[in-house]
């Protein structure tokens, strides 16, 4: 049905340009996060998020947002009030903590923050009084870049392989194949933890990110490997094909102009798919403490937290990394379903 | 009826000669122990004689496409001999065949199936332009070009997908691109079954024009003896993997000896008409 | 020119010998591919080990001698192979017994969770998807959908998490491992009644998560069976709706929800690992992951190939209700 073709477009749009949006605040994370992830407050350990006023004490309704500094109450334990007397308006693109965009060029202004001694934690803090705001941000560095990288390693195994197996068939195709079988019938997880601990526990953060992204991507090369084979053992047997090789096409040539472009479609739906699932994979090592561990931020530590049920009861701002992945999986799940309606119609 | 220079022509040496050909399929139906052998050729003599069309006739399951693989060096022949040009090319490797391609040129019947989708009409033809390496990149569109207007197809086309074409305008774009590289044999399997009469006499006419302007042999298979009688100056007829009758059109049409040669010939089609209707309003 | 076909009787069974026979197969690999990953690890095991106060040298060296973890891989496997037919399944160093018996155990409890939790999936999502298809782009087929991609997005971790909160929050439920303490003292009602209380946290968790996928496919191969036109000649007969749906519809759609079915254990067993570490159920998922930070390797390779067994057991069983769902399995494979 057209509208439901329309639908489905319009659907893809806005979930890739949320997508874009997502990645794009992640990616520039020095500059839309207001603190630096390993900044303690040690004075401000688990203080709610802070709330964002328009209408102040006195009834007045302010232009531009503002907060109150945060008070803990002197009785109880990690309970905290506002100071009322002072208003600590929101401004935007302010001078704060040094940084480097996306890593290289060093700045210092951030997207939002107030004025000293106040502090807008607008997804509360952590024990150590860290602002979960910007962790999360930087946090999704992490995993979203483990989740892409990973995808990206899974799809290229899976070309090489899924190509060289249905292209040259008999031998190398069944044993490929079985092994393929192989991979598909281990449960992943399982797996995934096995490989993990395997490897050397105790290594760096980029030693223990690179080598997760290489686990969690080799594992998964079956699939993309079985759908890239059955469309290239099918675009192998067309007459073009045959007639290529009468005008004496080389294999490579066949390959890169009549095989390869039949498989970008379900290459992107794979991509789509692989994404969230392999950033959840990421998250879920981490959680386990198998992956990126303090004081380095990942969604996955982040919900480690959890771990003692004192603060899954208490402090409900620490599920604000879940709320991010839901979103990068709604996201991702949205284009790919968008893809796969787009491949089956034929577009792609 | 065939051309008399046929019959001068069949003096001169054989382009493309086979001998003892012989070919089996061996099939296993799936989950299943049992296997079973087609014999698709067997024991094979043909001849193809240079500069003239020869047409190749039999039911489906004859082995017409398969004479016509092995002959195209598509597939190898599991016994017998192959000569083209007076070697021996049937256990040739992929190697050293590779120079005698571009003078041996296939069209398919399916031309929906033979032409990538992804391509545009140009883009097709300049394939094989490309792949030898024939012209350089400016000089490809050019040619491509030429050779559409040489079949009858329109340049400005030049942008179409093949899927945009109707059956008997991808035959043409087929055997564009199958003559760009100057072959000195075509062959052309089943590629008119399943376009209507008046289309198959254009595509004949073609042939016929293509013959005679560049010296091109042309070996024409089909399951319609009448069809092909019409413009063949040699006929082979093929039977459950032998080769039954065979000769110059005008013997084997007169004097058809084996039943299957009046079988086929049992089932006339009224193309003579159409046939003269088309070459006396010229090319179209 | 076709062979003729073999009797229809014998082929059942003997679709179903090479399934268990391609089966076993797939065991043995995957057996040698864990062991292989074994090799990946640098240095040696034992290194860690002997840093554990609780093992003694001797313990390390005799361990180490007889299980011959100085040994070259192939060497390794073929003592870990007779291990696992003397019964041991390999010696775990940090329990200081054989694997076996801490397998059966862990097992035993995965086995109860996951099974409760397909069970209970399938017999919620066969309902929903059968029901929605035949309301297919109405209020309440495109209200299932959008909560099914809601669902689908929200990964087992944040949906163990969440229920956990809600659990603790509302005090609605005990909470961690599969029974109380003094569970012995209980009469066996209440020993039942425990471990149910103990059980809905995981099960939903599991159930909640596999829904979405389940729900979908059966919608799917719904849909395409409505269209047939059998369907529509028994419309025109004036049978009930109902009846229709699942006397008629539902069995011709079970083939590829079969093969779901088994691959849908693959899924719900990784899932499973997950939830039964957040909420202390003592599977094989917690086992796994101490092992994998005591580098207890053959309880990891223990456990592996249990769950892997599990999963290819679950196809196998799948193959059995093919065959004796489908008539034309029987008669297609000669």
């Amino acid at each position: 049905m057209k509208t439901s073709k329309r639908n489905s477009q319009k659907r893809l749009i806005a979930a890739a340009i949320f997508l874009l949006a997502l990645h794009l605040a992640i990616l520039l994370a020095g500059f839309v996060a207001p603190y630096q992830p390993a900044m303690q407050n040690r004075d401000f350990p688990y203080v709610p998020p802070t709330r964002i006023h328009f209408v102040d004490a006195r009834g007045h309704l302010h232009f531009r947002p503002f907060i109150y500094q945060a008070v803990a109450r002197a009785d109880s334990l990690y309970e905290y009030t506002e100071a009322r007397d002072q208003e600590f308006p929101v401004r935007f693109f302010v001078s704060g903590s040094k940084y480097k965009i996306a890593g290289w060029l060093p700045s210092h202004t951030h997207l939002f923050g107030v004025n000293a001694p106040a502090q807008v934690f607008l997804a509360g803090t952590d024990n150590y009084g860290r602002d979960q705001f910007s962790r999360i941000l930087y946090g999704g560095q992490i995993s979203l870049a483990a989740g892409l990288l990973a995808t990206t390693v899974s799809l290229l195994l899976g070309l090489c392989l899924g190509c060289v197996s249905g292209f040259y068939a008999g031998w190398i195709d069944e044993s490929a194949m079985r092994l393929a079988e192989l991979f598909l019938v281990l449960p992943w997880l399982y797996v995934l933890l096995a490989v993990r601990a395997f490897l050397p526990l105790h290594i760096s953060p980029s030693q223990t990110f690179l080598l997760l992204v290489a686990v969690i991507g080799t594992i998964g090369w079956a699939r993309p490997a079985r759908l890239v084979r059955g469309i290239v053992l099918s675009a192998r047997s067309r007459k073009y094909v045959t007639a290529s090789r009468g005008f004496g096409a080389s294999d490579a040539y066949i390959l890169r102009r009549h095989v390869l472009p039949h498989t970008y479609g379900t290459l992107l739906t794979q991509a789509a798919l692989l994404v969230p699932q392999y950033v959840i994979a990421e998250v879920t090592l981490s959680f386990f403490g198998l992956g990126l561990s303090e004081p380095k931020p990942s969604w996955g530590n982040l919900l480690a937290n959890f771990e003692q049920y004192n603060v899954l009861v208490s402090y409900w701002w620490m599920f604000a990394p879940a709320l991010a992945l839901v979103l990068v999986s709604l996201g991702y799940l949205t284009v790919a379903n968008a893809f796969h309606q787009q491949l089956q119609s034929g577009s792609i | 009826m065939g051309t008399e220079a046929g019959a001068t022509r069949a003096l001169q040496p054989a382009l493309m000669r086979a001998r003892g050909l012989g070919k089996r399929y061996v099939q296993r139906a799936p989950f299943s122990q049992q296997s079973f052998a087609i014999e698709a050729l067997v024991n094979v003599d043909f001849e193809i004689v240079p500069g003239c069309l020869t047409a190749l006739v039999g039911e489906s399951g004859s082995g017409k496409s398969t004479l016509a693989s092995c002959l195209a060096m598509i597939e190898k022949p599991d016994s017998g001999e192959i000569w083209f040009e007076g070697n021996e090319i049937s256990h040739w490797s992929k190697r050293k065949l590779a120079p005698l391609r571009p003078k041996i040129q296939l069209v398919f019947q399916d031309s929906a199936g033979a032409l990538d989708p992804r391509f545009s009409a140009a883009q097709i033809i300049e394939e094989p332009l490309e792949i030898q390496r024939r012209e350089s990149r400016q000089t490809l569109r050019a040619r491509a070009r030429e050779l559409m207007e040489e079949v009858g197809l329109s340049p400005d086309w030049a942008n179409r997908s093949p899927l945009q074409l109707s059956g008997g305008q991808r035959q043409r774009l087929a055997i564009a691109r199958a003559i760009a590289l100057k072959p000195s044999l075509l062959i052309l399997d089943e590629s008119l079954s399943g376009l209507d009469l008046s289309t198959q006499a254009q595509i004949l006419n073609l042939l016929l024009d293509l013959k005679a302007a560049r010296s091109l042999t042309v070996l024409l298979i089909s399951h319609d003896l009448s069809l092909v009688g019409q413009v063949a100056d040699f006929v082979a007829v093929m039977h459950q993997g032998r080769i039954v009758e065979s000769g110059s059109t005008r013997q084997v049409l007169a004097s058809a000896q084996h039943p299957q040669t009046c079988k086929l010939l049992a089932s006339v089609r009224v193309l003579e008409a159409a046939f003269q209707t088309a070459r006396a309003g010229g090319r179209g | 020119m076709m062979p003729s076909r073999t009797s229809g009787a014998k082929s059942p069974i003997r679709y179903l010998e090479r399934r268990a026979i391609h089966a076993v197969l797939l065991v043995i690999g995957a057996s040698l591919l864990s062991f292989l990953f074994s090799s990946l690890a640098p240095g040696s095991f034992f290194d860690e080990m002997k840093l554990n106060p609780q093992i003694s040298p001797e313990t390390v060296a005799a361990l180490r001698s007889q299980y011959g973890l100085d040994q070259p891989l192939p060497v390794r496997y073929v003592r870990w192979v007779k291990s696992v037919f003397r019964g041991e399944w390999g010696y775990s160093f940090a329990y200081n017994q054989p694997v076996r018996s801490l397998l059966m155990v862990r097992a035993r409890n995965t086995l109860l969770l996951t099974t409760l939790a397909m069970a209970l999936a399938w017999l919620i999502a066969v309902p929903i998807g059968v029901w929605i298809a035949s309301r297919r782009g109405r209020w309440d087929d495109q209200l299932a959908s959008a909560s099914t991609s809601l669902l689908l997005s929200v990964p087992e971790l944040v949906l163990a998490l969440g229920l956990l909160y809600l659990v603790i929050r509302t005090h609605a439920l005990p909470v961690g491992g599969m029974v109380s303490t003094g569970f012995d003292r209980l009469g066996s009602w209440e020993q039942v009644r425990d471990l149910a209380a103990h059980l809905i946290v995981p099960v939903t968790t599991l159930v909640l998560a596999s829904l979405p996928i389940l729900i979908r496919h059966v919608r799917a191969s719904m849909i395409e069976v409505l269209q047939a036109p059998f369907i529509q000649a028994a419309r025109g007969h004036g049978i009930s709706r109902s009846r229709l749906l699942f006397c008629y519809a539902l069995p011709a759609a079970a083939n590829p929800l079969i093969s779901l079915f088994g691959l849908s254990v693959a899924g719900l067993l990784s899932g499973s690992l997950l939830v039964e570490v957040i909420t202390g159920w003592p599977g094989l998922g917690p086992l796994l992951l101490e092992a994998c930070f005591s580098r207890d390797i053959y309880v990891v390779i223990g456990v592996v190939m249990a769950s892997t067994m599990f999963m290819i057991l679950g196809s196998l069983l799948a193959d059995v209700m093919l065959v004796v769902a489908d008539p034309r399995v029987r008669t297609d494979h000669a």
